[in-house]
């Protein structure tokens, strides 16, 4: 019994992060119908900075998040400039959309690769080692700040698409990209925002992931099957959706992993997405597709 | 009703008649040379020697040219992306490995049915993932890649993820190489072949209403759930079958060749470099890509920078000649009639 609790506590203890990494893909899709494949590459990105920070400056990779998530946007406002300004209201984006992000994964990878070779990485702080207890249960340190960050993270951006006259022009976009551009919102300037929003969400995921999981540049394919599973399951384009679906793969998963192996773990994300796909193939939260 | 209509005007028997006076004499020869000439090459090494690069790349030409056709029936003529097609190769290539390490049948005899494994496997999946379409349905293709590399990297009767190796081929290193040759040349010739008669076909007009607007192809009574299904099988059991003779060319199977996500994306690559829904799109594509690749690995070597090329010769065709090769010269009346199709 106490086991199961610990490993209900562990499950939670990940929820949190695969929140924030998900967050910046469902936001993308939901505002402009873009799957970003690429979006775990550009975790990859921000990672590698921080790796580099950590392991040269002996920069914390928390502190990190102050420059990488700033970098991070900055790449992504060029990649939509160069890759996705023009293509915007194009017919069939969705598919466009999968195949140019898939082809700009292909080309981060290559590059990671070239620059920093296929050797596994990750960064070791103090935390890293450290155990939090609660009674007779406990949550590694690193986990524990990780997930509390990334909720944190994700208020303050919920706080800022809520209240803020640029959230309110982003979820106005979500709902109906028409209508908004009638009402005078700016949506090409908006899309380029949520472009560098959702890479900043994936910068500081990448930040904090190197203390969590090991990585290496072709990692991210891992990464991202994983993160658009999860979409699907939460309704795609739906942030709460993203963010339900995180917290219940993140405990399944460690109980597949508690009874048959951290090398099964990943599958309950992939099996998660297909019993979705038989029972309610718009997500728990997702509206009914479009034709 | 509008569907009716076009129905109609792209009926396949006044279509197949009009291509007949469009010069299906003079291309018919031009192709049959081709074909004929291909054929010989392997008694060209035997006569001269020395032609084993050549028989290396084209049998690996031919391989990718029945992928590419085979991917086009789903991706180009139904329109439904799939990044997922390398788990029919790694399930035909094992299936077919299976049988030889065990029980001792050879590859050779074994390849329908490694085919019609992966097609077995296509349905099923299909059956699932084809509820969705669009971005979900990509997804889903992706996930399926994962759940076989898991599954198969921790499953210790194939191998598991160090490989399965194979007994290497009785036959001397001059002609190891022909009977493989002649098989994927074999594979090649049926995968464009039938490409070629579903595209000319109610089956394959009924894909292409599919692609172009799946709701009016309902409206208008195309068992659209059917018809992706099945060709999202056949699409399988074409690649299944490359699987299996790979492997066999290799003699060494592990998950990580057969399931890298770089087999699928030159598959996606070739077939719209060349010109998705078309019949010599996915050809053209493979001998182009392959020929463009060889020049890259001689010029920069380095694995990693051949993924960047890849990438960036994807996203470059995507923004600026989404038709393809094949498509783009159509429109401009500028296509070649040996290349003309459909």
């Amino acid at each position: 019994m106490n086991a199961l609790v610990q490993v209900l506590l562990l499950g939670i203890a990940l929820g949190g992060v695969y929140a924030l990494m998900a967050s910046g893909l469902t936001l993308i899709f939901g505002v402009m119908r873009i799957v970003n494949i690429a979006h775990a590459a550009f975790m990859m990105i921000s990672a590698y900075i921080t790796f580099w920070a950590f392991t040269v400056y002996q920069v914390d990779p928390i502190v990190s998040l102050l420059f990488t998530m700033p970098i991070m946007f900055g790449l992504g406002v060029v990649i939509y400039r160069v890759f996705f300004a023009s293509i915007a209201g194009s017919e069939k984006l969705g598919e466009l959309s999968v195949l140019l992000t898939f082809s700009l994964a292909l080309i981060l990878e290559g590059v990671l690769g070239y620059l920093f070779t296929n050797t596994y990485r990750s960064t070791n702080p103090d935390y890293a080692i450290k155990a939090i207890l609660f009674g007779p249960f406990f949550i590694p340190a690193s986990q524990l700040y990780a997930t509390v960050l990334s909720l944190l993270l994700l208020v303050v951006f919920w706080i800022f698409l809520r209240y803020s006259r640029t959230g309110n022009a982003i979820r106005a976009t979500t709902q109906n990209r028409e209508s908004a551009r009638i009402v005078g919102v700016d949506v090409e300037r908006i899309s380029m925002i949520v472009f560098g929003l959702g890479t900043a969400l994936a910068g500081a995921s990448g930040s904090l992931m190197t203390f969590l999981f090991s990585f290496y540049p072709g990692k991210h394919w891992e990464w991202i099957a994983i993160l658009l599973s999860l979409i699907v399951l939460g309704g795609m384009g739906s942030m709460f959706g993203a963010l339900i679906g995180a917290f219940l793969l993140a405990i399944a998963s460690s109980y597949v992993s508690f009874y048959f192996g951290p090398n099964w773990s990943p599958i309950t994300f992939f099996l998660a997405l297909f019993l979705i796909l038989l029972i309610r193939p718009q997500g728990l939260l997702g509206k009914k597709m479009e034709a | 009703m509008t569907p009716l209509t076009i129905s109609k005007k792209s009926n396949p028997e006044t279509e197949m008649s009009g291509m007949n006076q469009l010069g299906l004499k003079t291309k018919f020869p031009v192709v049959a040379g081709l074909v004929l000439l291909l054929a010989l090459v392997p008694l060209l090494h035997l006569s001269l020697g020395g032609f084993g690069y050549w028989l290396h790349m084209l049998l690996y030409t031919f391989m990718y040219i029945a992928m590419a056709s085979a991917w086009n029936i789903i991706g180009g003529f139904a329109g439904y992306i799939s990044l997922g097609h390398n788990v029919f190769f790694a399930v035909g290539g094992y299936f077919s490995a299976v049988l030889l390490v065990y029980f001792d049948i050879s590859p050779f005899l074994t390849t329908p049915l490694a085919g019609l494994a992966a097609m077995v496997l296509g349905i099923v999946f299909g059956l699932i993932s084809l509820r969705t379409r669009g971005p979900a349905f990509i997804i889903s293709t992706i996930a399926l890649t994962m759940v076989i590399k898991i599954a198969f990297d921790n499953w210790d009767y194939i191998g598991g993820s160090n490989g399965i190796s194979l007994p290497l081929s009785s036959l001397s290193n001059e002609v190891v190489k022909i009977p493989f040759y002649f098989a994927f040349y074999a594979i090649a010739l049926v995968t464009v072949y039938s490409s070629y008669r579903i595209r000319h076909s109610k089956f394959g007009l009924g894909l292409r209403a599919i692609a172009q607007d799946e709701m009016k192809a309902e409206l208008a009574g195309i068992q659209t759930r059917q018809y992706k299904i099945m060709a999202f099988g056949l699409s399988g059991f074409f690649v299944g079958m490359t699987g299996a003779i790979w492997g066999d060319y290799l003699t060494f199977l592990r998950p990580t060749i057969f399931l890298s996500i770089l087999v699928a994306a030159k598959l996606v690559l070739m077939t719209v470099l060349g010109g998705k829904g078309t019949v010599s799109g996915p050809v053209l594509g493979a001998i182009l890509f392959i020929l463009i690749n060889e020049f890259f690995v001689t010029v920069l070597g380095g694995s990693e920078l051949n993924i960047v090329a890849t990438g960036l010769l994807l996203a470059v065709v995507l923004l600026f000649f989404p038709k393809g090769i094949v498509g783009t010269l159509k429109d401009k009346g500028l296509l070649p009639q040996f290349l003309d199709w459909g």
